[in-house]
C-alpha cells in the first residue's frame, strides 16, 4: 500500500488547503456554504459539468505530464504556456493546410503539435546541458517569445489573419477533428489520448533504459555520470518531451476545443500544469487526478461566478494554497528519514 | 536614428530600476545559499499591495512601506518553507508565485471589480525610487565586500558548517536574507506600481527572472547586477521605440531573447555559491 501512504498527505494538504480557502471567503466577506455548495455543484453536479470539469483537466493533464517528466530529470520546466501556444499554433496549421483523410489527419496535426513543442523544450534542454544556462528562466523567457510569435502569425499584420473580426487562424478542415463525446458539450476524445499518453509517459519513465537514465541524472547527476550515463543527453532529452508533451497538449485543445487557433486562448493551461504535476508528486498517472483536480477548480470557479456567489479567480487562491501544503509535508516526511532532496547536485552546479 | 537618443538613455535607468532591485535582493539570498524563485510573485504582491494601500489611504508613503512588509512575509514563508522545512527552493518559490497570482486576480476582482486591474491611486516620483534603487546597490556592494557581515554572509552559503562552528547561526542568517531579498523585490513591486499609477496583472511580466538573470551575469555582486539590469532596461527602452518600425510583437519578444542569450553565457559565466539549494542540517552534539 505505498501509493496510500503517498496519497494521504496530499489528500490531507487539499483538505487544509480548502480549510484556508474557506477562511479567505469569508474573510472576503461571501457565504462560505454557498461557495463550496456552488463549487462542488459546478465541477461533479451532472454530466455537463463533469464533461466540463474534464474540457479543463484535457490541457492540464499534458502540461502536468510535461512538468513531471522534466521533473524527474531534477529539471524544471516553467514554460509549458509557451510549448501549448506553439504545439497549438503547428496543429492548427497543419489542421488547415494539408488535406488528408479523417483519423490520419488528426494523428498527423498532433505529431505537427508535439514536433513543435518539442522544438521549443529542446532549446532550453540544449543550453542548460551545454551552456549551463538555467532551465526554469529560460522556459519562461521562451513561453514569452512563443506567446508574442503565435500572437503576430494571427494579427492583422501577420500570414495567418483569418477572420476579420478576430485574430485568429481559419478553422481547421473537418477531417482534423478530435471528435466530441455529445453534442453541446465541448469534451473531446483529447482526455482519451491524455490519459493514453499518462500511460506511456509511466512505461516510459519507470519501464524504459531511457527513462531510468533520465531518474538516475535526477536523483543524483554526479553518480549517474560515473555510472556511464549521459547526463547531457538524458537532459536534453527530458526537456525536449516535456516541451512535446505540452506541444500535444496544445494541439489537442485546438483540434477537439477550438478548432482554430485563436491568440491567448490558454487561460494559464501551461501554469496550472506545474501545480498538478507537483501535486501528483511527480508521477504519471497520478497527474491524471491532480488534472482532474484542477480542472474541477477551473470549472466550478466558473460556476460560483456565473452563480454571483464569488469571483471565479476564487479557485484559483485555493489551488495556490493546495500548491503551497502540498510541498510541505513532502518535506516534514524528509525530515524523519535525514536525506537529502533529490535536485541538491543538479541545483548546486548551476 | 531618432530612436537613439538622451532620453532612451534615461527611460533605460527607469526601467532597469526593478530589475536590478530583484537582482541584488537575489544575490543576498544566493551568496546565503536560497534561490528564491519566488521573486516574480513576490514582486507581484509589492506592487499590488502599494495600490491597495494607495487607494485606500491616499497616501503613497504608506503604500510603499505595505509593499516592503508584504515583501518581507513572503520571503520568511519562503525560507520557512525552504530553509526550516527544508523544501525544495524552487518547488517553494513557484508555489509562492502560483499564491500570488491566483490573489492578484481575486483581490483586484472583490476590491475594483475588474479582474486584474486597480483603479489609478496617488503616486510618488518614480525618480525618488530610481534614487532609492541607486543607493540600495552601492550600500548591497559595501556590505557585502566591505564589511564582516558580508563576509559572513558569504560563509554562510559557501561553507554552512565552517559558519556554523565560526558561532554564526545558519538557519538565521538565510531566515534574515531571504526576508531582506523579499523587502527588495517588494521595493520593486511598488516601483512598478508608482511608474504606473495602478496596478495591471502582467504589469511585472517576467522582470523578476530577469532580475535573476541579471544576477547571474553580475557574478553575485550588486554594481556588475546593476549594470546587467541597465542593459535588460535599455532593451526595454529601445522595444517601446522600436514598435513604431516593426510589429509590436517582435519588439515584445527583445527583452526575453536577451535573457536567454544572455543565460547561455555568452556575456560570462557566474561562480556559484557551493551550498547553494542544500538544506543544511546542523549537528546535533
Amino acid at each position: 500500500m505505498r501509493w496510500l501512504r503517498e496519497a494521504g498527505p496530499v489528500v490531507g494538504a487539499i483538505a487544509l488547503a480548502l480549510g484556508v480557502g474557506a477562511a479567505v471567503c469569508a474573510v472576503a466577506g461571501y457565504s462560505v456554504p454557498a461557495v463550496y455548495r456552488e463549487l462542488v455543484r459546478g465541477a461533479f453536479g451532472g454530466r455537463y459539468q463533469l464533461f466540463q470539469t474534464l474540457t479543463q483537466a484535457t490541457p492540464i493533464l499534458f502540461t502536468s505530464l510535461s512538468f513531471v517528466i522534466a521533473f524527474r530529470c531534477g529539471l524544471f520546466n516553467i514554460g509549458a504556456e509557451g510549448q501549448l501556444y506553439v504545439g497549438a499554433f503547428a496543429a492548427a496549421w497543419a489542421g488547415f493546410t494539408l488535406e488528408l483523410p479523417p483519423v490520419l489527419h488528426t494523428v498527423v496535426c498532433l505529431l505537427f503539435g508535439a514536433v513543435a513543442g518539442g522544438l521549443w523544450g529542446l532549446v532550453p534542454g540544449w543550453l542548460r546541458a551545454r551552456r549551463g544556462a538555467n532551465e526554469f528562466v529560460t522556459t519562461m523567457m521562451l513561453s514569452y517569445v512563443a506567446i508574442y510569435l503565435t500572437s503576430w502569425l494571427v494579427s492583422p499584420r501577420g500570414p495567418y489573419h483569418g477572420t476579420q473580426w478576430a485574430n485568429q487562424t481559419v478553422r481547421i478542415l473537418r477531417s482534423a477533428e478530435l471528435p466530441r463525446f455529445m453534442a453541446g458539450a465541448q469534451l473531446s476524445w483529447g482526455i482519451a489520448v491524455g490519459a493514453m499518453v499518462a500511460v506511456l509517459v509511466w512505461y516510459f519513465i519507470f519501464r524504459t533504459p531511457r527513462g531510468y537514465q533520465i531518474r538516475a541524472v535526477g536523483q543524483n547527476p554526479q553518480a549517474a555520470e560515473y555510472g556511464g550515463i549521459d547526463v547531457s543527453g538524458s537532459m536534453i532529452l527530458a526537456l525536449t518531451l516535456a516541451g512535446a508533451l505540452a506541444g500535444l497538449g496544445g494541439a489537442a485543445e485546438i483540434l477537439g476545443t477550438h478548432r482554430r487557433f485563436i491568440e491567448f486562448f490558454s487561460p494559464g493551461y501551461g501554469w496550472d500544469g506545474i501545480a498538478g504535476g507537483l501535486i501528483a508528486r511527480a508521477h504519471p498517472i497520478a497527474a491524471i487526478l491532480a488534472a482532474i483536480l484542477m480542472g474541477a477548480l477551473r470549472a466550478g470557479g466558473m460556476a460560483i461566478d456565473r452563480a454571483g456567489v464569488a469571483p471565479a479567480d476564487l479557485a484559483a487562491v485555493i489551488q495556490g494554497i493546495v500548491i503551497l501544503f502540498v510541498v510541505a509535508p513532502e518535506l516534514i516526511r524528509w525530515l524523519r528519514r535525514v536525506r537529502l532532496p533529490r535536485s541538491d547536485h543538479v541545483r548546486a552546479e548551476r | 536614428m531618432s530612436v537613439l537618443s538622451v532620453d532612451l538613455f534615461i527611460a533605460a535607468l527607469r526601467l532597469a530600476t526593478p530589475i536590478a532591485l530583484v537582482a541584488v535582493g537575489e544575490t543576498f539570498s544566493e551568496l546565503a545559499g536560497v534561490i528564491n524563485v519566488g521573486v516574480e510573485g513576490i514582486t507581484v504582491a509589492g506592487a499590488l499591495v502599494a495600490a491597495m494601500v494607495a487607494f485606500f489611504t491616499q497616501s503613497p508613503w504608506l503604500a510603499l512601506a505595505a509593499a516592503v512588509a508584504v515583501g518581507m512575509v513572503l520571503g520568511a514563508l519562503h525560507a520557512l518553507w525552504s530553509v526550516y522545512l527544508r523544501a525544495d527552493h524552487v518547488v517553494s518559490g513557484v508555489a509562492v508565485n502560483l499564491l500570488v497570482a491566483g490573489f492578484a486576480l481575486f483581490s483586484t476582482r472583490i476590491i475594483w471589480g475588474w479582474r486584474g486591474t486597480s483603479a489609478a491611486a496617488p503616486t510618488l516620483n518614480p525618480w525618488f525610487l530610481v534614487g532609492a534603487m541607486l543607493a540600495v546597490v552601492a550600500i548591497a556592494q559595501v556590505f557585502i565586500f566591505r564589511t564582516p557581515w558580508g563576509l559572513r554572509l558569504r560563509v554562510v552559503g559557501e561553507h554552512p558548517r565552517a559558519a556554523d562552528t565560526a558561532g554564526i547561526n545558519v538557519y538565521r542568517a538565510r531566515l534574515l536574507f531571504t526576508v531582506v531579498n523579499g523587502a527588495l523585490c517588494g521595493l520593486a513591486g511598488a516601483f512598478l506600481f508608482n511608474n504606473l499609477g495602478r496596478f495591471t496583472d502582467g504589469m511585472v511580466g517576467g522582470r523578476g527572472f530577469i532580475g535573476i538573470a541579471a544576477m547571474v551575469v553580475g557574478n553575485y555582486r550588486p554594481l556588475p547586477a546593476l549594470l546587467a539590469a541597465y542593459l535588460f532596461g535599455f532593451v526595454d527602452a529601445l522595444q517601446m521605440r522600436l514598435q513604431a518600425y516593426i510589429p509590436s510583437q517582435f519588439s515584445l519578444m527583445l527583452p526575453y531573447i536577451l535573457t536567454v542569450v544572455v543565460l547561455a553565457g555568452f556575456l560570462g559565466r557566474a561562480k556559484v555559491p557551493k551550498a547553494l539549494g542544500k538544506p543544511y542540517v546542523k549537528e546535533r552534539g
